[in-house]
């Protein structure tokens, strides 16, 4: 579980500073790497959003599953920490660039699913299959596979922690999860994704794949569906990991280094609340557009209204984040239970400021995109994720430098 | 479950769940009845935006994709052609009225349609066709509006109010535009030395009047859809003919808020709303590329019993293939198209598409 900074050494001031440079930080790579007139224009729209969503699984994989292994899980020293968190923000980007260009296109996809890699789908000939559409195309497999593996990741560290290998060594317990994770991410991808992206295809891949499952009484055959309901699931992964201090599956698991009961308790209760939250906003967005219908576009397709859940539940995530980051998880005192309410109503008060900023004229003047909701080449997710990154390589790699230094200690 | 089902499953779970049944309902919108016309016929003057398709992608892949500002894109010229149409109204006294939707994108290749494989140009000159809609800002749809406005500066133009100061630099101003390539040389991207001197009517969702049209003659109106596009565009303009007899009938230059969406919005909206048909490019699968979103739109199109659905130009010709197999009835095109100078790569022998020098007649 992640170490909060105590006491009278947080200073706010530095973390607002810090949340402006942060964001500034934030715009600045998105200005290099992904603004349609900036430098690199990667935002085309899937490729670049691949990308980022694998540097945050990147950086997921060595700070959460990895525990930031070699490095201890506090360096009090400054010019230690400093040099932890630019060595591992460096093994991040390089992580990035090998499952991207190495794993995904140049080995998986060029020996095994040929989806993967747009060299193989081009190679493979056929309609459409020429580069342009052959990298979207893979980029739109590796963006869900990123999906299902943040959902493992971040359900199994807060879930089932450190179980069954806890007592085990650090290097031991940081592969086995991750091999754990990788198992659950695969089944998860195959079943929820994989139809989606056996039928981007012309004619689609059906061998290979069935027809999306979920297109009979979801209105759409876009795996948007699922990636909805895996991101309303990881909000609650992360409001009860960092908003409720790993409640509920604390309840089952007193020492929070893991069990199977609190592993399951802290899975279900957050598909539950997932699922819930899935069909509640999906109500709101039928009050305020009415109801979706297939075949419709924009605001009318059921294809945007779940994958705005997802975007939805992305920047609540964020604001998460940022809640336990900047503001040391404001409110420190009183009872958990108020604590939590107010934490979890002050991350969903957030995550509408960022929807506002996101669709507002302000960020088409910062981020280049063209006012307007349900935009098809555009999604908020890839800022999200990309700010989120961003927000974990300080709060773990830097271990929150500069802000007040950490203490280290574990209030469980 | 079937989807019905399950919605109506959801929305209880919602109310019950989020208490959205506490939500005012929502006032219903008076219907606008803006009367109707005999019939409506639309010659396809050029569909064919593009030749190569490849390279067009290709143009996009390099300067940065689909969100890029299109005039920072230095787009291979001989692959240009651009998209317009020919709209004839008659209305019930059987009085034949025109107008020209859009005015394609390269220079050469609109004068040679207007010029040589139409009476557009004669038209222009003559005041028979009598104002221009322009659908949207996009390259292909108003950077050969030189090739209009050389025969009738003074023409009333239609266009959604979104326009950026490089669109009306053109329109108006003998704009020159250039665009870098990737070895820092500017090369020339669209050109106008023709300003524009007539009225231009900004359109926007409010409409006219407040009821969310245009209406130009009896029995059409015009709506713009402030919807975000690709290529850093925003807001369509998309036509509605109340058919005697028949129905509703959108004509569209890309249709990027969706051809269902139209018909909804008809179906909310207009006074007696009976769907029939629609022309223009659809923006499906105009990359040539698949998606399993496609497929819903097949399936809707069914839904909505549209009777008689013309398409071409950003349709996609793999969609217009994939719903006329599945029963959506698709008005086939000719080999007209073969006659031109120049035509589309991806043009086939099933005719799905109705290509430069069809017309259709609803």
């Amino acid at each position: 579980m992640d170490k909060e900074r105590v006491g009278a050494s947080f200073s706010c001031v530095w973390g607002v500073i810090s949340l402006a440079v942060v964001f500034g930080i934030v715009c600045l790579l998105w200005y290099l790497l992904l603004h349609p007139d900036g430098v690199m224009k990667l935002y085309t729209p899937m490729y670049g959003f691949s990308l980022v969503a694998v540097l945050l699984c990147a950086v997921v994989l060595i700070a959460k599953l990895g525990e930031c292994y070699p490095f201890g899980d506090s360096t009090p020293e400054l010019s230690v920490r400093i040099g932890k968190g630019i060595i591992l923000t460096i093994a991040a980007v390089l992580l990035t660039l090998i499952i991207t260009y190495w794993l995904f296109w140049g080995f998986i996809g060029k020996f095994g699913v040929a989806y993967f890699s747009p060299q193989s789908i081009v190679a493979s000939g056929g309609t459409g299959a020429e580069p342009f559409n052959a990298r979207e195309n893979a980029s739109t497999a590796i963006v869900y596979f990123a999906a299902a593996f943040l959902w493992w990741a971040l359900a199994w560290t807060s879930g089932f922690r450190q179980w069954p290998w806890s007592g085990s060594s650090r290097r031991l317990v940081a592969a086995s999860r991750f091999f754990a994770v990788m198992f659950f991410t695969i089944v998860t991808y195959v079943i929820l994704f994989h139809p989606h992206v056996c039928y981007l295809f012309y004619p689609p891949q059906n061998k290979a794949g069935v027809e999306p499952w979920w297109a009979s009484f979801a209105g759409t055959g876009s795996a948007f569906f699922s990636l909805g309901i895996v991101l309303c699931s990881l909000a609650w992964i992360t409001i009860s990991e960092i908003l409720w201090e790993g409640y509920p599956g604390r309840y089952v698991d007193r020492d929070a280094r893991g069990t199977l009961s609190s592993g399951i308790v802290s899975i279900a209760a957050s598909l539950i609340l997932g699922l819930i939250t899935f069909v509640v906003l999906l109500n709101v967005m039928t009050y305020f557009w009415m109801e979706p219908f297939e075949g419709g576009q924009y605001t009318d397709a059921p294809y945007f209204r779940y994958i705005h859940t997802a975007e939805i539940s992305g920047f609540v995530i964020l604001a998460a984040f940022i809640l336990k980051t900047y503001f040391n998880n404001f409110p420190s005192k009183g009872a958990l239970a108020l604590r939590a309410v107010i934490r979890t109503a002050l991350a969903f008060a957030g995550g509408a400021v960022l929807y506002l900023f996101y669709f507002s004229s302000a960020s088409t003047l910062l981020l280049g995109k063209v006012p307007g909701m349900a935009q098809p080449d555009d999604t908020p997710l890839v800022w999200t994720m990309l700010f989120l990154s961003v927000v974990m390589i300080q709060a773990d790699f830097f271990e929150g430098w500069p802000m007040a230094t950490p203490h280290s200690e574990d209030k469980r | 479950m079937e989807r019905r089902d399950f919605l109506k499953t959801m929305a209880a779970a919602g109310m019950a769940a989020g208490g959205t049944g506490m939500l005012p309902k929502r006032a219903e919108a008076a219907k606008v009845d803006f009367g109707q016309v005999k019939s409506v016929k639309v010659d396809v003057l050029s569909e064919t935006s593009w030749f190569d398709n490849d390279i067009f992608k290709k143009n996009l892949m390099d300067y940065g994709g689909a969100m890029t500002n299109q005039y920072t894109i230095p787009w291979e010229w001989n692959n240009a052609g651009g998209y317009s149409a020919l709209i004839t109204v008659t209305g019930l006294d059987g009085k034949e009225r025109k107008f020209l939707m859009d005015t394609g994108w390269n220079n050469e290749w609109m004068d040679y349609i207007f010029n040589e494989k139409s009476n557009v140009a004669s038209m222009l000159k003559s005041g028979e066709i009598e104002f221009m809609l322009l659908s949207h800002w996009h390259l292909d749809h108003l950077w050969g509006i030189e090739s209009t406005l050389k025969h009738k500066p003074d023409i009333t133009i239609y266009a959604p109010k979104t326009h950026y100061p490089e669109d009306i630099a053109l329109l108006r101003e003998k704009a020159h535009h250039k665009a870098k390539t990737k070895d820092g040389q500017e090369v020339l991207v669209c050109k106008n030395d023709t300003p524009h001197t007539g009225k231009l009517i900004e359109c926007t969702p409010d409409g006219e009047k407040g009821d969310g049209i245009y209406s130009p003659m009896p029995g059409v109106a015009l709506r713009m859809f402030d919807v975000p596009i690709l290529l850093r565009v925003r807001g369509e303009n998309v036509l509605y003919f109340n058919v005697k007899d028949k129905g509703i009938v959108t004509v569209t230059g890309c249709c990027h808020p969706g051809i269902l969406s139209l018909f909804s919005y008809a179906r909310s909206n207009f006074e007696g709303y009976k769907p029939y048909g629609c022309y223009g490019g659809l923006h499906i699968t105009l990359f040539e590329n698949w998606e399993p979103k496609f497929d819903d739109i097949i399936k809707g199109v069914k839904s909505f019993k549209l009777q008689k659905v013309g398409c071409n130009h950003c349709t996609g010709w793999i969609w217009a293939e994939k719903a006329a197999e599945a029963g959506v009835p698709v008005v086939k095109g000719t080999n007209k198209y073969k006659e031109y100078k120049k035509y589309s790569t991806v043009a086939k022998a099933s005719n799905v598409f109705l290509t430069n020098g069809d017309s259709v007649v609803f």
